[in-house]
């Protein structure tokens, strides 16, 4: 049997049906703890994210279009927010986050990462292109990602010069946005 | 920038959150004007996004998940046994706004809210004159446009939070909308002890406390923005202090408690 569409799940929880919020849970949770846990490095920090995060999903299900956004990218936006400002104790991304929120509902995405082959085949093109990136792009883009780190914020944790950083970094994301789509 | 729209590498570094100083500044500038940005900018989120995918699924305790829908199934009860109630209040609550709301925008906020205040009293285009306001407000961006729905809507209240007996010192407000179950909190308590956290509770008038997110100690500088289930009528607001990162029922003492209406 074919599993149920994201868009007919939220359209469940629309209407209270707490099995569909599980369904998605089961679904997206161990994507979204990986790249939490990778982030904050503390299981139960990771585990609190992951509880809100999905709290908010059925919190705002009337709200979220799913003919007009990818699900699964939408929670990762808001989760690596939320884990980045609990990581630095910024409160910025927190408030930011409904406003990115909107913007990632007014996309198609390109990646139907409902499928969850399709998932880890993306995820295995991934880590191979930072894989394959130099040393030192991937780390500029990696403090980025996964530390919340401007380019100012890279330049000065390692010494490296501004214009430099720079350079590393958008020559990696060009690299990047190739794979990516 | 080239040619009439950003660079497409600016708004994967934008998303990324590694944009900084006057390239951001400027970029920022521009997304506010352009819709076409707007949404490849969108594009771009969900593109880095993915990144995080790099890192290898982990799978949470299965205690997590039992939380998680123990909260649904208290919020659900919650908001069923609310709704005679938020029938009341939207009758009696026709409050317009004034200056007394102190949100720690400093000088955006009280531009904001005296600008609020004129057109509640001037009876002015609230839609239009908050559209321009928001448009020269470019930061706290997300709270700033929750407030700007809020107190440009009748049903919108206030309720200020008041210290406890024996509880540490401090004071916070409120600006919350019911039937848009969106709620703008600002204020200042004295520093949580160590490993205890602040949370917001929104007090039904019948049934448990509803989570409304953990808040900092001090939030004059930086409201926090409240989405709770819309129809849930709030009897009080109150803050708790919880063990590290909130409970999904208070278990600590009440520090500010505010009774609506």
């Amino acid at each position: 049997m074919q599993p149920a569409p994201d868009s007919a799940l939220v359209d469940r929880m629309r209407t209270g049906d707490e099995a569909a919020l599980s369904t998605l849970y089961d679904h997206y949770s161990a994507m979204l703890f990986g790249m939490l846990m990778r982030i904050l490095r503390d299981q139960q920090a990771a585990e609190e994210v992951l509880q809100d995060l999905f709290l908010q999903l059925w919190r705002n299900a009337a709200q979220f279009d799913s003919a007009r956004g990818s699900l699964p990218a939408w929670l990762m936006v808001i989760g690596r927010n939320r884990a980045i400002s609990r990581l630095r104790g910024r409160r910025d991304r927190e408030v930011l986050e409904e406003e990115e929120g909107d913007y990632a509902n007014t996309f198609v995405s390109g990646q139907n990462i409902e499928d969850e082959s399709v998932r880890a085949e993306l995820a295995r093109n991934i880590s191979a292109a930072l894989g394959q990136l130099p040393v030192e792009q991937r780390q500029a883009v990696e403090l980025a990602y996964f530390e919340g780190m401007t380019q100012s914020e890279i330049a000065s944790q390692t010494g490296i010069p501004l214009g430099t950083v720079k350079t590393r970094v958008r020559t990696a994301m060009q690299s990047l946005r190739q794979i990516l789509g | 920038m080239t040619g009439p729209h950003a660079n497409p590498e600016d708004l994967d570094l934008y998303a990324l959150g590694a944009l900084d100083g006057e390239d951001k500044q400027t970029l920022e500038a521009h997304l506010r004007a352009c819709p076409y940005c707007q949404q490849q900018l969108a594009a771009a989120r969900q593109r880095t996004a993915l990144m995080g995918l790099a890192a290898p699924p982990a799978v949470p305790r299965p205690e997590v998940k039992a939380a998680l829908m123990d909260k649904v199934r208290t919020e659900k009860r919650a908001g069923t046994g609310s709704r005679a109630a938020q029938t009341a209040l939207s009758k009696i609550r026709k409050k317009r706004w004034g200056l007394r709301f102190s949100l720690g925008f400093g000088l955006a906020t009280a531009v904001l809210a005296f600008a609020t205040y004129e057109l509640a009293k001037q009876d002015l285009d609230r839609g239009k004159q908050l559209q321009q306001l928001q448009a020269q407000l470019s930061q706290d961006a997300a709270a700033l446009q929750a407030m700007a729905q809020i107190t440009g809507a009748p049903d919108s209240t206030q309720i200020t939070l008041l210290q406890q007996p024996n509880g540490p010192p401090g004071q916070a407000h409120v600006l919350y909308n019911a039937r848009m179950g969106l709620g703008v909190y600002s204020g200042q308590i004295a520093p949580a002890p160590s490993g205890k956290s602040y949370q917001l509770w929104l007090v039904p008038a019948s049934g448990a406390p509803v989570d409304a997110g953990v808040v900092g100690a001090n939030q004059q500088n930086g409201a926090v923005v409240v989405r709770l289930a819309p129809g849930l009528a709030p009897k009080a607001f109150a803050v708790t202090l919880e063990p590290l990162g909130g409970r999904p029922q208070p278990t600590g003492p009440m520090v500010l408690v505010g009774a609506v209406g």
